[in-house]
């Protein structure tokens, strides 16, 4: 690198003020051997290109490219979303119905192009964002976004550009104005800083999101509106509501209704009861039936075999009856029936879990289990 | 210049009020950001955003109570918000048709109003974006109509239109964002370079990515804008094709016509002129820039309205033929609904609104008054949003099913978004109007006589 010195600058820029004129100057200053020719204009200038020997954009290719990369890509993945990976029926169509997926593999077409035409030119081709470069700083910029067209002589590869020669030039093109851009070029230490505090801030930006989102979603796993429909104007089971006066959620059922499977039941003893008589037939269906119900619903208090052997603690603080007794092997059917019903002492009723076949079921597995556990010697075969 | 070999009559007048110099242009376009804003702008803005918070609240009501707050039930499951969504994704479109359709077919008349029409693009599509997400009850998730993987292991389903039309909107407002910045970069660089104040000038050369106007710039910077203007050209015209299946894609009838892609673009086209043309008046009055968007401009913009008007009146014709002609009983009711039905003076807006009103236009002193102007605009933008409230609710209303016919009503809450989202719009472009280059003015100074260099290039001689 050379030392900054006084004959030598970054760039050498002359304004002019007509288009014409700066086509005419670019096109003798073109090839200089003094430094990278460049022009500047407010708007584009026709023929400006060819004045200064510009190769073509690259971008219509660059554009082809990628647009055929994102039809690709769109439609490669929605054939693989919805007839390979989890291929679904719709309207009667094949999974592999390939028309459907066409308006999508467009739109993501012209997304990839349009991308790469708008980030390909700013970021690619015309090497922006720079918001430093020393260009920026010259007092000629400002003209030149404005009405003037501006032609330089850049240092290219830190050389310089020798000044005086330069100057000469550009004015013999007939600049109006002549201005010289120091070397060394502003110094690159402020971008530098630049960027690090703003990536720096970026950082900070997304840790401090990440974790107040964080903990916000763990302290309120739900915040209305975003409850996922738990909190609904409804009556929910076993709640209190507010929107019956007697505050129970769950209502009783209106005096004088029947529930489905349930018979009114107006017996009051169990002496009564016993005249009424099993009406399931004692088949392996209904046996298994009232093995099921019974290991459901009365096991926990009458034990596996009926024998009142209890799995409850002594918290419970009453004895089930030993269902085995004599007195209960000879009861009839009805007066079990009975006890089910209303239930006895410490037993509840159990009027409302079962129902009425269900009721009997139970009681032809009990009867079972009374004569399972009765063996006679004419039992043996 | 091909030009010059027209005959008098169809030569393009100049597009200028008098000889205006690159200097002056800009500081008649790009001083605007730098005074304060007069009071009539506050008092503007202060309406608009009252309008908008109307609407916010309204939407915060329906977030929070559920979308039961709308007049949407069984069978009429889309009303308003649908209605609002294709209405204002319709209003988006003129703006990309004057930036991009316009540019293809080098009409140079463009170049002073593609800004401000491309603009009201990006606002009109937010505020179409509105409905749709609101619509869905539960907008924190919508991002579940995007295809991620997932813990449930599914994916959207590619074979429903509304699918289609996500991709569709988002990526329109990607291409008309990227479109309307890359067109403003080397105006806010302009404006960069005049600012004074060194905060504004560094958000300034920030926005303007440090835009240099070298010629290797701007030579693939026009690249760029020919490529996104050919791009966009499909896209617009895509869009409202996939929005209208969102409707022709599915067996209602009254929905199910092969016209409707065509019969929406067009419609959109032509709701996006009106709305254009209403700012416009207002942009050019009060913002003193009569010099620029000429009479000339709104004249052709009328005969844009026009002929669009007659397009859709056509439109209307096809779709009632095809009803008549398919010889099936659903559609003839569906088609008798529309005009004869519980909301069949919704159905005669539609047609005087649309087909009768513009035809004020073919005389050219109506063209060029701003009374006839502002009465078009208005009862254009009235009847194309009527024409999307008798497609949509007067078909869902009386389906295949009568048992479940139900006439339609809507809430406050309906009107109350609706009011808000022309708050919001309005809003948006007024704030533009104050910060940003509200004419390209890059793009006018290339096209003003005498600042390209004749064709053939002087240094051919030099
Ligand atoms: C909560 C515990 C509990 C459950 C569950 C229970 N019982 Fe009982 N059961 C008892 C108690 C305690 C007694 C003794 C009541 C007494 O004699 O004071 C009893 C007694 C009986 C009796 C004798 C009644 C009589 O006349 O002496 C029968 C029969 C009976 N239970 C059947 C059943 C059947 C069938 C089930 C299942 C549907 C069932 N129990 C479920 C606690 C229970």
């Amino acid at each position: 690198m050379t030392e900054p010195s006084a004959a030598r600058a970054w760039a050498v820029i002359g304004l002019f003020e007509r288009p014409e004129d700066l086509l005419r100057a670019a096109a003798r200053l073109r090839g200089s051997p003094l430094g990278r020719v460049q022009a500047y204009t407010p708007y584009p200038v026709h023929h400006l290109d060819e004045a200064l020997g510009l190769r073509r954009s690259p971008l219509g290719g660059m554009v082809f490219v990628m647009g055929v990369l994102g039809a690709l890509t769109a439609f490669a993945f929605q054939y693989w979303m919805s007839a390979v990976d989890y291929p679904i029926v719709t309207g009667g169509k094949s999974p592999r119905s390939w028309q459907a997926f066409v308006p999508i593999t467009f739109e993501v077409m012209v997304l990839f192009a349009t991308l790469t035409a708008g980030l390909g030119m700013l970021f690619l081709l015309n090497r922006l964002p720079d918001i430093f470069h020393p260009m920026l700083a010259s007092r000629a910029m400002e003209k030149i976004t404005r009405d003037r067209f501006a032609l330089a002589l850049e240092s290219s590869g830190g050389q310089g550009v020798d000044v005086d020669a330069a100057k000469k030039v550009i004015l013999e093109l007939g600049a109006q104005e002549v201005e010289v851009l120091p070397l060394p070029a502003p110094a690159p230490a402020a971008p530098l800083n630049f960027l690090l505090g703003l990536g720096g801030a970026l950082v900070a930006a997304c840790v401090l999101a990440g974790y107040s989102t964080y903990w916000v979603i763990k302290l309120y796993p739900e915040l209305p509106p975003m409850s996922h429909m738990e909190r609904q104007p409804r009556l929910n089971a076993q709640s209190p509501s507010g929107f019956f006066k007697d505050g129970r959620g769950m209502r009783p059922a209106p005096v004088g209704s029947v529930a489905r499977g349930h018979r009114p039941y107006l017996i009051k003893t169990p002496e009564e009861a016993a005249r009424l008589v099993n009406p399931l037939p004692r088949t392996t269906e209904t046996m298994e039936k009232g093995r099921v119900l019974y290991a459901v619903y009365c096991r926990v208090c009458h034990g596996f075999l009926g024998d009142g052997r209890t799995t409850l603690t002594s918290a419970y603080g009453a004895k089930p009856a030993d269902l085995r007794i004599k007195r209960l092997a000879l009861a009839p059917d009805g007066t079990i029936y009975h006890a089910i019903m209303v239930g006895k002492n410490a037993m509840p009723s159990y009027a409302y879990e079962l129902k009425e076949d269900e009721r009997w079921a139970v009681i032809h597995y009990l009867r079972a289990l009374q004569r399972a556990q009765d063996a006679r010697e004419s039992d043996i075969p | 210049m091909a030009e010059a070999l027209l005959p008098e009559g169809l030569r393009e007048p100049a597009l200028t009020d008098g000889a205006i110099t690159l200097g002056e242009l800009d500081d008649r376009v790009l001083s605007v950001p730098e005074t304060r804003p007069p009071a009539k702008w506050f008092a503007a803005f202060a309406l608009t955003s009252a309008i908008s918070a109307v609407g916010l609240a309204c939407i915060a009501y329906t977030l929070y109570t559920g979308i039961g707050a709308w007049g949407n039930n069984s069978p009429v499951f889309w009303a308003f918000d649908i209605i609002n969504f294709v209405f204002w994704v319709g209003i988006g479109h003129a703006g990309t048709l004057i930036s991009a359709i316009l540019f293809l077919f080098r009409k140079r008349w463009r170049n002073s109003i593609a800004r401000y029409a491309e603009a009201m693009t990006i606002f009109a599509v937010i505020c179409a974006a509105i409905f749709p997400l609101i619509h869905v009850g539960r907008p924190w998730l919508a991002f579940w109509l995007f295809p991620y993987p997932n813990q449930r292991a599914l994916w959207p389903n590619f074979r429903s239109p509304l699918l289609w039309d996500v991709f569709a909107v988002n990526t329109y407002f990607i291409v008309s964002l990227l479109f309307w910045f890359l067109g403003m970069v080397p105006d806010i660089a302009s404006m960069r370079d005049r600012a004074k104040d060194p905060r504004l000038k560094f958000a300034y050369t920030a926005l303007s990515v440090g835009w240099r106007g070298s010629a290797e710039h701007w030579q693939h910077y026009e690249k760029a804008y020919l490529l996104l203007a050919g791009l966009a050209t499909g896209l617009v015209l895509s869009v409202h094709s996939v929005v209208s299946f969102d409707f022709a894609v599915s067996v209602v009838p009254g929905w199910h016509m092969t016209i409707f892609p065509p019969y929406f673009v067009t419609g959109a086209i032509f709701a996006g002129f009106a709305m254009v043309m209403m700012v416009l008046i207002v942009v050019r009055e009060t913002m003193d820039l009569k010099h620029l968007i000429t009479m000339y401009h709104l004249e052709v913009m009328n005969k844009v309205i026009l002929g669009t008007s007659c397009l859709m009146g056509y439109a209307y014709m096809m779709e009632g033929f095809t009803a008549w002609y398919s010889q099936n009983q659903f559609i003839h009711h569906a088609f008798k609904q529309y005009l004869w039905g519980a909301y069949g003076w919704a159905g005669w807006t539609v047609l005087v609104c649309n087909v009768l009103i513009p035809q004020l236009f073919w005389s050219s002193r109506l063209r060029r008054s701003y009374p006839s102007m502002i009465f078009v605009a208005a009862a254009v933008t009235i009847g194309m949003w009527f024409e999307r409230f008798v497609i949509i609710v007067m078909s869902l209303q009386q389906d295949y099913l009568p048992s479940s016919w139900r006439l339609y009503q809507p809430t406050l809450i309906d009107f109350g978004i609706l009011l808000g989202s022309f708050g919001i719009f309005f809003s948006l472009v007024l704030l533009f109007a104050r910060v940003l280059p509200v004419i390209a003015t890059t793009e006018v100074k290339a096209i003003l006589p005498g600042y390209q260099p004749a064709h053939g290039g002087d240094h051919d001689r030099a």
